[in-house]
């Protein structure tokens, strides 16, 4: 991608934003799913996470790589009269941890509002430098 | 993507040129008639940006485009392009009007 020009700093805020956006769609089914017992394999919800990735070496823009699956071990909780218990009494829930992901979700916040940020700043820049023609 | 790059050496007639060969005006006046060009396409260019962040943000409301991001991203460079463009006209104009007025 070629960012050498005036637009490369929009650009690239903007495609932090689009990555983070990504992320919060991850962290939110995460937390939709952390009650899940079954994501249609036979084994509860599994976690996902967005993999980020530059695009290229040196000055770049973000892409989200892949959304992996966290292949922890599941929770379990002891719930005998549950009908998915197994003989021990023990249900298999996704391995979501809340407060994990709320902390994860104030993250991906914060790195939104950054590349906001940092494309508002731009945009008053390029105006300070065109005040100069005037 | 419109380049605006600052460099204007392509269509700024060369100093020593107008300085030091008077009579050469055919080639001044073809050089002007380059800037007028440039600023033409430099126009046409801002009209393709402005025209681009339209339709995104008439595909946006139309829902066939849902992310808001690439909108933010058309407006911006819209913007910024235009009023480059408008600080360009503003100086241009300014130019015509002390040549205009200029004592004789």
């Amino acid at each position: 991608m070629d960012v050498n020009d005036v637009f490369g700093t929009i650009d690239i805020a903007v495609s932090g934003m689009r990555a983070q956006g990504k992320n919060m769609e991850v962290i939110s089914s995460n937390v939709a799913n952390v009650r899940s017992t079954d994501a249609g394999k036979g084994e509860p919800y599994r976690r996902l996470e967005a993999v980020l990735k530059a695009e290229t070496d040196g000055i770049s823009s973000v892409t989200v790589a892949d959304i992996a699956k966290d292949m922890g071990n599941f929770n379990s909780i002891y719930d005998p009269g549950n009908p998915q218990a197994d003989e021990n009494g023990y249900v298999a829930m996704p391995n979501v941890n809340l407060p994990i992901e709320i902390m994860n979700l104030n993250i991906a916040t914060r790195t939104y509002q950054a590349n906001v940020a940092i494309l508002k700043r731009y945009q008053q820049m390029v105006e300070t430098t065109l005040e100069l023609l005037r | 993507m419109v380049n605006l790059n600052a460099n204007v050496s392509s269509i700024v007639p060369s100093a020593d040129k107008a300085t030091l060969q008077v009579g050469k005006t055919i080639t001044e006046r073809a050089d002007f008639t380059k800037a007028a060009k440039a600023i033409g396409q430099f126009i046409s260019e801002v009209d393709d940006i402005q025209h681009s962040s339209d339709m995104s943000i008439k595909d946006l409301l139309t829902g066939k485009n849902n992310d808001i991001a690439s909108v933010v991203s058309a407006v911006a460079k819209a913007d910024m392009s235009f009023k480059l463009l408008v600080g360009v006209r503003n100086k241009l104009i300014e130019a015509y009007k002390q040549t205009v007025n200029m004592q004789l």
